[in-house]
Order: structure tokens, then sequence, then C-alpha cells
């Protein structure tokens, strides 16, 4: 039986951050579709392409000019209500709230999923293990090196490859799709060794077993060009992060005990650490879910990032937000989570009691 | 026939990989001469060239160019439009290339004036100085700076290489010469027109009016646009204008201003257009009212056509052209020839350049070019090949493989990235020339046309179809009374002409075709039948009936418009089929006419199986219909339509489906659909799609999620062997052995007994077939055929006795002698 100031608190964080997430949603609604604006050029480019399928499709050749208007009204109209965009936008974007909150997501205006449907959930869930395959594996292997890496340095501060790292940690502000194009260069153009792109061979293996490892062979290089990317500011950032908690008095008081460094850095560093460590890889693993744009484009990856590049371009607004509100729902829950978690686990932060 | 469309409505990817790569690379200028060649034969083979072509994405024309010149890729289906990629392909050994015309740019002005709304000067509202603007940009200049050579100088309103170009090549040369780069002469023109103006002044080199700088609005879009539009800027602040650009690199930042909006508030006064045409367009003649003039479609959707006020003169002969007024091909040629210089004149459009699209290859490929779609023709299944030599792997990038619209045969995706797949799974009775416009025949579809068309119809025939077109002027087409005019939605039963009352047409087309029916093979092994070709009548009126279930609003339009144009048809007879049609669809080109109407029977089945996802609104073929209706999308190849197509079949099957029964009963029985549906089961069950055709290659994977393609060729279905034996002594002809067909064939064999043998049987596939002396197979599938021998004992008996009765005889008569 959970104490009642804990409810409390669980109701009280839940509301904070309910409200937080249908504000952050509507804002995106209305940025993502310029406050309506966008609804304007989207009627304008539909009536324009519709006009101009119909002056260019020999079907229509035998219809005089007010019977062409005749039919480009029809169809404009139709693509409209198809659209929705016969509902005017400020009592739209509430649907799309509504739409936003309960997960439908909508319709796409532009956009459809691979197997062809207009449901942005579907488009967006297409996407998804693919990205989650590239990036979140990217993301844990980046986490796990960052981390032992930190420690290892910390433990060796002032070493030459501590400032090795040190020196090398600025080359971090080069994006990973840099690195990306260096990586084409080297073991595509040069060395013809990896794929420079795509996510499977093609024709693509009948076999699932070979399908999984020709997906792993194209995951190399994307894969390496993160890992080199955030390489060296992880390392550094994760070093000069248990620096601080290493220099602890109950730290030094353990050293000066002689327990072994393997020890000390388990129990007297990493432990108290754990919660800082836990909510940044909880919010990597999240941010890892909305792709990368540039890189999974140069890649050419279908992932999420790239999706969100055509959606973007096109403008798709339901597509957009749908992105946005799954990373916000989802940071939202993490956010909770951690809050629940940490004011169970930790003495430090009192919810509930005298 | 003509495709055109405003640059940047549907190809932002396109837009967004050339900025890339100039942002990636530096331009570095590489003077060139593309000349347009002239049209080339086009071989043709129609049951795939290729083993396997494998479809895989990439977008980025660098990685492409590296990938071609390491042979992981065969062909780009993307035009390079970057010069030094351009550089790298001409200077790589293992690389080729072709040039292709449809993308041109232009500057657009606003005509209203002299005064706008917000009370500024507007110039362009003086013809003599738009005409002046002509000879103000120097259009080599352009081509040379930003487009590192790949253009060429455009003044009129018609492709460079397209047929009304090479028609009137004489009249736009001597245009060419009029209005050449002379920028002293635009100055002084320009200066002439602007001092007649009332309240215009030029004080210290810059123009005023009413005492305020005049200030031209330049709206100027990115990529190459953004180039040529400060360049005219600087043209213009040169001789005296004040400029203030408006950089709006898309479509829809900048539609808003020049298109959508009023172009009497003064809002903009030049902008940087570009149009694509996707296919060559044989009749450019059209284009001088498009873009000229308020009559033009645009003027519906843009007060800036609306706007446009032509020279009497001009807005007549354009309308006269548009509506194929001419009665011969000379007046036709002087009509034009007058439009393009009153084209010049008026000048609302000032035509800058052609923009050459440069296409890369592997050097070994022979490929026929698209003058206006460069690799993007639909030809490139039938023509494509390494060598001129069947088998191998063609691997083919481009920017996107499957869009994500649905694939289906009814009103499915529109996009290039699908069509130049799906058409190679497709076959016509035609192909287009990508070069000249005109329909080639496929070989072995359709052996003769035939077109009686009223007299006075505008219509000649080209010396390229004699090989199988005739053409013949009378005075009257008449329908026949059983030709077939429409579908009655509500009593479900065929309208005859005669029950419609129509009676005539301005054309009859009467197109013979090989002997097809029960011969012709699809993908899934089916053989066509007269259904194929009456079957889907009623689909056409039931879509565009609201009573119906498959109704769609989306397609009532073009049934209005084809209704228009199609008067009747029927089917003159099955064996070899002949069908005729009565139309009132009518071009310049003979040969047009017979393309539009004469075309290929697809299975019937696949797009039934359909009809009935539709009927029960599961799924529907218009992605409005769907989305209205809350249903998918109807996809062929991947996604929920699967599995809803897969239970449909077996109900199907189940129950003998026949789509619109009460008329295709007469066509189709139950058993014959069972049939149809059982092989697309198997098909499905093997290739995990529905997608059937009878293309020169079959749709063999489609990866949604990789975004890949594999197609195979017809023939690896088509080829069936035939396994010839003998028991006994004697042979065959053929002899014995394996023998390979190509498709349904009717094979003799001709049994050759030994001697004294004979015949016993021949047993094919196991089953005894009896002892005539000759059999006849089908390849419809491999077959094994023993031809059995056995020794003649009838003969060796009859022998043996008449030795032994000589014998006998013999002995008789010696001793007959001896006594």
């Amino acid at each position: 039986m959970l104490p009642k100031g804990f409810l409390k608190f669980i109701v009280r964080r839940s509301l904070v951050l309910l409200t937080s997430l249908i504000i952050a949603v509507y804002i995106s609604i209305m940025l993502a579709n310029f406050g309506g604006l966008i609804d304007e050029m989207v009627k304008a480019d539909l009536l324009t392409t519709i006009t101009m399928n119909i002056r260019n499709n020999p079907a229509y050749a035998g219809l005089t000019a007010s019977e062409k208007q005749k039919i480009i009204d029809t169809l404009y109209q139709s693509a409209l209500e198809a659209k929705g965009l016969n509902t005017p936008f400020p009592i739209r974007s509430l649907y799309y709230l509504k739409d936003s909150l309960t997960l439908d997501l909508g319709k796409a205006l532009y956009l459809t999923s691979d197997s062809g449907s207009k449901q942005v959930r579907l488009i967006i869930m297409e996407k998804l293990p693919q990205t989650i395959m590239l990036f979140t594996t990217v993301t844990i292997i980046n986490f796990f090196l960052n981390l032992l890496g930190g420690l290892i340095l910390a433990r060796r501060y002032g070493s030459k490859i501590d400032r090795i790292v040190s020196w090398l940690a600025p080359t971090s502000v080069i994006p990973g799709w840099v690195y990306g194009i260096f990586l084409i260069l080297v073991f595509y153009t040069w060395l013809h060794i990896l794929p420079p792109g795509g996510m499977v061979d093609y024709p693509p293996p009948k076999d699932p077993f070979l399908y999984f490892l020709s997906v792993l062979r194209h995951m190399i290089l994307p894969m390496l060009s993160w890992i080199i990317s955030g390489l060296f500011l992880g390392l550094y950032s994760n070093r000069t992060f248990f620096l601080i908690f290493s220099t602890e008095d109950y730290v030094e008081v353990a050293r000066a005990k002689g327990l072994p460094p393997s020890q000390v850095d388990s129990r007297y560093v990493l432990r108290p650490t754990l919660p800082s460590i836990i909510t940044g890889f909880s919010l990597a693993i999240i941010g890892s879910w909305s792709g990368a744009i540039i890189t999974e484009t140069v890649f050419d990856w279908p992932g999420l990032g790239k999706l969100l590049a055509q959606a973007l371009s096109l403008p798709d607004p339901p597509v957009i937000v749908g992105e946005v509100v799954i990373y916000a729902w989802l940071l939202t829950l993490t956010v909770l989570i951690l809050d629940v978690v940490y004011a169970f686990l930790d003495p430090r932060i009192k919810v509930w009691g005298g | 026939m003509r495709k055109m469309m405003r640059l940047g409505l549907k190809i932002p990817l396109y837009v967004a990989s050339m900025v890339l790569v100039f942002i990636l690379l530096t331009p570095i200028l590489i003077p060139l001469t593309t000349a347009v060649s002239a049209p080339e034969e086009i071989p043709i083979y129609k049951y795939g060239w290729f083993d396997e072509v494998d479809f895989f994405v990439v977008s980025d024309p660098a990685k492409a160019i590296d990938m071609l010149k390491k042979g992981d890729m065969d062909i780009y289906f993307m035009d390079i439009g970057d010069p030094v990629l351009f550089k790298t392909v001409k200077e790589s050994p293992e690389l080729s290339y072709d040039f292709s015309y449809g993308l041109y740019y232009e500057l657009t002005f606003n005509p209203v004036g002299p005064e706008t709304r917000n009370g500024k000067f507007n110039p362009f509202y003086n013809p003599k100085i738009r005409e002046a603007m002509n000879m103000l940009v120097d259009r080599q200049y352009i081509i040379d700076e930003f487009m590192g050579g790949l253009g060429l100088p455009k003044y009129v309103p018609v492709c460079k290489g397209f047929p009304d170009y090479e028609r009137h090549k004489d009249v736009i040369a001597r245009i060419e010469a009029k209005y050449a780069f002379d920028e002293k002469k635009a100055k002084d023109i320009i200066t002439q027109e602007m001092l007649k103006e009332p309240n215009v002044e030029l004080k210290d080199g810059k123009w005023y009016y009413k005492g305020q700088p005049i200030v031209l609005k330049i709206v100027i879009r990115g990529g190459v646009r953004r180039q040529i539009g400060d360049y005219v800027a600087s043209q213009l602040e040169k001789i005296g204008f004040t400029i203030e650009p408006l950089y709006k690199p898309t479509a829809a930042e900048a539609s808003p201003i020049w298109m959508q909006g009023d172009p009497a508030d003064g809002q903009w006064h030049v902008y940087t257009g570009g149009w694509v045409t996707t296919v060559v367009s044989r009749d450019d003649s059209d284009n001088f009212q498009f873009f000229y003039t308020p009559k033009s479609s645009q003027a519906s959707i843009s007060p800036l056509w609306a706007a446009y006020k032509p020279a009497p003169d001009f807005q007549e002969i354009a309308d006269k052209l548009a509506e194929k007024k001419f009665t011969s091909l000379e007046q036709r040629t002087e009509w034009m020839s007058k439009a393009f210089e009153l084209a010049l004149q008026d000048s609302v459009r000032v035509w800058l350049v052609d923009q050459t699209a440069a296409w890369a290859r592997r050097k070994e490929l022979f490929v026929i070019v698209d003058y206006s779609a460069g690799y993007w023709t639909p030809i490139w299944p039938y023509t494509l090949n390494r060598a001129n030599k069947t088998g191998g792997t063609l691997k083919v990038g481009s920017e996107n493989v499957l869009s994500g619209d649905a694939w289906n045969p009814v009103a499915g995706s529109n996009w290039i990235y699908d069509n130049i797949i799906s058409t190679a799974t497709g076959m016509g009775a035609f192909v287009l020339h990508p070069q000249t416009g005109l329909p080639i025949p496929v070989p072995g579809i359709v052996k003769s046309v035939n077109l009686e068309v009223e007299k006075g119809t505008l219509t000649f025939q080209n010396p390229e179809s004699s090989g199988w077109l005739t053409m013949s002027l009378v005075d009257k087409v008449e329908i026949p009374s059983d030709a077939w005019y429409a579908w009655d939605v509500e009593k479900k039963k065929v309208v005859t002409a005669g029950e419609a009352g129509v009676t005539t047409a301005k054309v009859k087309i009467v197109a013979e075709y090989e002997d097809l029916i029960g011969k012709f093979e699809y993908h899934d092994g089916t053989v066509m039948s007269l259904a194929d070709w009456v079957w889907s009548w009623p689909l056409n009126f039931e879509r565009a009936s609201s009573k119906s279930p498959l109704y769609d609003e989306a397609y009532e339009g073009q049934f209005s418009s084809w209704r228009q144009l199609f008067r009747a048809w029927r089917i003159v007879s099955e064996h070899p089929l002949k069908i005729e049609w009565y139309v009132n669809y009518t071009n310049m080109d003979a040969e047009l006419i017979a393309y539009s109407y004469v075309g290929l029977a697809g299975p019937w089945h696949t797009t039934g199986i359909g009809v009935k996802a539709e009927e029960k609104n599961l799924l529907a073929f218009g992605m409005d219909k769907a989305s209205k209706n809350n249903v998918e999308w109807m996809n062929y190849i991947a996604g929920p339509s699967l599995e809803i197509f897969s239970t449909l079949l077996n109900e199907a099957i189940s129950e003998g489906y026949i789509p619109f029964k009460e008329w295709n009963s007469q066509y189709i029985t139950v058993e014959q659909a069972r049939e149809r549906y059982n092989a697309l089961k198997n098909w499905y069950s093997k290739y995990h799609h529905f997608w059937v055709g009878a293309g020169p290659y079959y749709l063999d994977k489609a990866d949604v999620m990789a975004h890949t393609v594999v197609l195979k060729p017809f023939r690896s279905l088509l080829q069936r062997e035939l396994v010839i034996s003998v028991e006994g002594s004697g042979t065959t002809d053929p002899e014995p052995g394996s023998h390979g067909y190509l498709g349904r064939e009717t094979v003799t064999i001709t049994a050759k007994p030994g001697f004294l043998s004979v015949l016993e049987k021949w047993v094919v596939d196991g089953v005894d077939k009896g002892a005539s002396a000759t059999i006849t197979i089908t390849t419809d599938k491999p077959h094994t055929i023993r031809a059995v021998f056995r020794v003649w004992y009838e003969a060796v008996i009859g022998i043996v006795a008449v030795i032994v009765v000589i014998v006998i005889l013999a002995v008789l008569f010696l001793r007959k002698k001896r006594k």
C-alpha cells in the first residue's frame, strides 16, 4: 500500500506534466501550421496542382474551358474535404490537439506510409523501428563507452590519454553526418568494403538471417559516424562528472581505507551518481527515437529523421506534429517515471510524511 | 500529351538535393556544347533484357557517381545538375552520359500599370520595355556562369529539339538573331520608352517617378534561379532602376506573391519562373494562349493571367492556334511563325534557358534517352540493355524508390518514382518514341490499324507509321446500332448506340490484333480471354455514378471528358481479335488518335478483386475516396490491403465471384473465375503481392521498408521446355531431346518409326495420347513427350509368311522339276 502523500505526489506531478504536454503539443501544432497560415499555402498548391493536372491530362482534352473549370472546382472542394481543410484552422487545431493527446495523430496531407496509408500513426510507426535499430543502438553503445571511458579517465586524471581526450573534445562539435561523409569516402570510395548507404543489400536477401546480417553491415558506417562524433566530448564530460564525485570526502576515505579502485568506483562513485546517469540515459534513449535528419539523408536510411525532412520540405504539418507528439509523450512519461522512482528511492527527495 | 507543371510543385526533394550538392561542392565552370541530336531508331524486346533489375535509393548524386564508377550501379535515374559532377562523369572512362531538355527558366513580368494600386510606377506594363528585356539579359552568360554550360539559350515558348521547335527552326533562328544580347540597344529602347512617361525622370542615372526612386521588386527563387535573379537585378540596376530582391526559395513561399497575389497591388515586378515538361510534346500550338493571354486555364487560379492584355492580333492568333482552327499544316506553320514574333513583342514572359539535364550511366549500357524526361522514359523496359544481349543484372539507383503511394490499376500512385517501375510490368499495344513522341507498335500485339476520318478534320499521318496505320477521309462516320454506347448502372445492362440514338462520330478506328485470345499470357500464367477486353466496360460508368458503391467523386470530371469524346465500340471478331472504336477525339497526328484507344487488356481478375473490395467498402481505388470513407487506399503491393485481398480471394473462390455478373456472366463462367483466382492466389503465395501484368518484367519483390524493388524478366516465366524421348526403334521431328520455347506456342511433333517399327503411342506427361503420326502440343507449361515405337509384327509376320510361301513354292517347284 502506497502512502497517501506519495499518491498525492504522483497525481500532482501527472497533472503538471499533462498540462505541460498539452501546452507543448498545442504550441507545436501552431508552429507546424504557421498559426494557420500554412493552410493558404496548401490550398494554393492544391488548386494549382489540380488545375495543371486537368490541363495536362489528355483525358480531359474533350472539355470546354468552363467544363474544365467546373471539374477543377469539384476536385478542389473534394480535396479540401479529404484533407479537412474546409474546417477553419482554429477549430481544426483543437481536433489536432485531441488526436495528438489520444495518439490517433490523424491523417497526413501529402505523405503516405510505405504501405500506402495516410494515417500519421502508421507512417511514424513504420519508420520508428529503423530509427530505433540504428540510433538507439548507437546511443546505448555511446552511453556505455562514455561511461566506462569516463570512469577510467577520471581515475587517470592528468595522464597523457586524459590530456589527448581533453584536446580532442572540441572535435565533437562536428556533427555525425560530416564524419559520415568521410567514412563513406574511406570505407566505400577508397577501400570499397562497406556500403555507402541504404538499409539492405539489393536485391534484399530472402533468408531472414542473411537479411539481418545485411542490415547490420549497412548500420556500421552510420553508427560509427555517431560514435566518433560523440566520443571525445562524451568521455570528457563523463570524466569531469566522475572527477567531481571522486573528490568527495567519502571517496577519499574509501581510498584511504585501501579499497581497490574498482570497488571505489562502483560503490563510492557510481552509486551516488546513478540517478543522474539514469536520467541522462533515459533522455538520450528517447532522444534517439527522433532520428537524425541529415545523417539519415546522407546514408539513405529510411527512418524518422528522413521522414521529418520530407514533412518539413513539403510541408506536411500533421506528420511534423505527429513526430513531436510521440516525442512529447515519451518524454512526459519518462519524466514522470523518473520522478516517481527518485521519490521512492532517493532518501534526499522527501514527498510524504513528516 | 504534354505534361507541364510549374517547377517545384512535386519535386521538393530534387531541389533540396540540388541545394545540398551546391553546398557541399564548389561549382567549377566547364564550357560545353550541348546540341540536340537526331531521333534514334528504337529496337524493342518485350520479354525483358535483363535477368534481374534492382532499384534502390541513392539520393545524393555525388554518391551515385561514385557507385557508377565502381560498378555498384549501372544507371542513375536522376539527372545530374551539378557541373562538377558532370565533369567527373565526362572524364570517367567507365561512364557515359545523355541529355534531356524538359526544364526551362524564364522571367515573368507584372503587366499592370503604369501605376499600381500603391501609387508606384511599373515599367513592365509597357510591352516595348518588356520586349527590350530580351536584349538586356545575356542568356549565354547565364548558361556559362551559373549552369556550368548545361543549357541552351531560349527565346520562344517551345523546347529545343521538340517537334514544334524543329518545324519552325528558321523563324526561331531569325528571332534569336533579332533579340540577341545587346545591352546598349536594350538600354536605349527602355530609356526612350521611360522618358515618354509622365512624371518619370532620369536623374544621375537613376529613374524616379513623382520624385521617388522607381523600385523594382524581384521575386527570386532558390537554386540556379537565385543566381539568375541576382544577375537580372544587376542588369536592371545598371540602367537606373532601384532593386528590392525578394528571396523566396520555395514555390510555397513565392506562389502567394506572384501567382495568387493581385498584380495590381504592385507587390512584385519580376519573378524568376521555371517550368518542366515531362513528355515530348508534338503540338505546342496552345502554348501562346496558355502563357500569354487571359484565356489561359491559369487565369481561373491566378490574378496574374487574368491581368494579361495581349495585342488583339496576338490574342486572336493564340486563340485560333489553341482551338486548332487551322485547316492545313501550311496555315498552322504560318500562324505559329506569326505567333512566335508576336510573343516576343508581348514578352509578358522572357524565356531565358532550356536547361540541359545530364544523365549518367555505365558506358556498356545501350540507352534510349527521352528528350524531355531523360532516362525516365516508359520505353526503358523494352530498350535498355547491355551489349544487345539478354541476361545479367541491371542495378538502378534513384532518388526515391516506392514513394509510399498505393499501387493499383485504377487510381494508384502518380509519382514518377513508382510509375517508372510499374511501367515495366505492364504492356500496351504501343510505346511512345521518346524523341518524336509518336507511337511505335509493340511487336506481336497489333497487326494493323485503320482510321476512317470525317472529311474536314485536321489530322495527318506521318510517314513513320506507314507500316501499321492506314487512314482515309470519309464523308460520314456512321456508328452501327449494335455498338456499345454505355452501361446503365441502375438496370445493369449495356446501352447500345442504337438505343442511345448515337449515330455518328468523327473517327472510326479499326484495330486488327494478332491472334491473342487463348494465347497471350499474363505474369500469373493466366491466358487472355475475351472477358479481359469487355469485363471493365461497366467499371467506368459505375465509378462515375453516385448510385454505385464504386462511385468516386474525383473521377466524375475525367469521365465526363471521356464521355464527350468516346462514342461507342464493338468487338468484330475474336480470332483474330478485331475491335472497332467510334470517337470524336481528333489530333493533328493520326497515330496519336490510334494510340489513345488501341490498347491491350490487362487481366480482369486482379482488378476484379479490387472491385469486390471497394464494393464492400473495405478499400478504395482513389486516394480521396479512401480518405473520405476512412478506409485504406487500395495497394496491390504492400500494407493492410494485402490481407484484405487475401481474404476476399478465398471468398471469391468459394462463391465463384464474377464482377458485374449481369454483364460478365456471358464471358466468364464460375469455373473460369475460380481458375483465375486460384492463379492469383498462387501468385500471392509466391511473390507476396497482387501486382500482375504482362510487361517485359514482373515484380519479384517490393521491399517497402528498405525502398528497394526487384524486377525479373517475363521470359523467365514464359520459358517452357518440351522434353521429347523415344522408346523402341524410331525418332521424331523435332528430334528427341530438350527443346525450349518462349510462351504459348503450338508445336507439331512427327513420329519417324525405324525399319520394321511402328508408333505404338504418344505418352504426354504420362498420359497415353494415341498413335497418330503427328501430335500437337501447346507450350502452356513444360511437357514430357514420349514416342513409343514397337516392332511392326504385322509386317514381320507378313514378310516371314511371304518368305515361307516362297520357300514352299520353291521346294515344290524343285521337287517337280526333279521328277
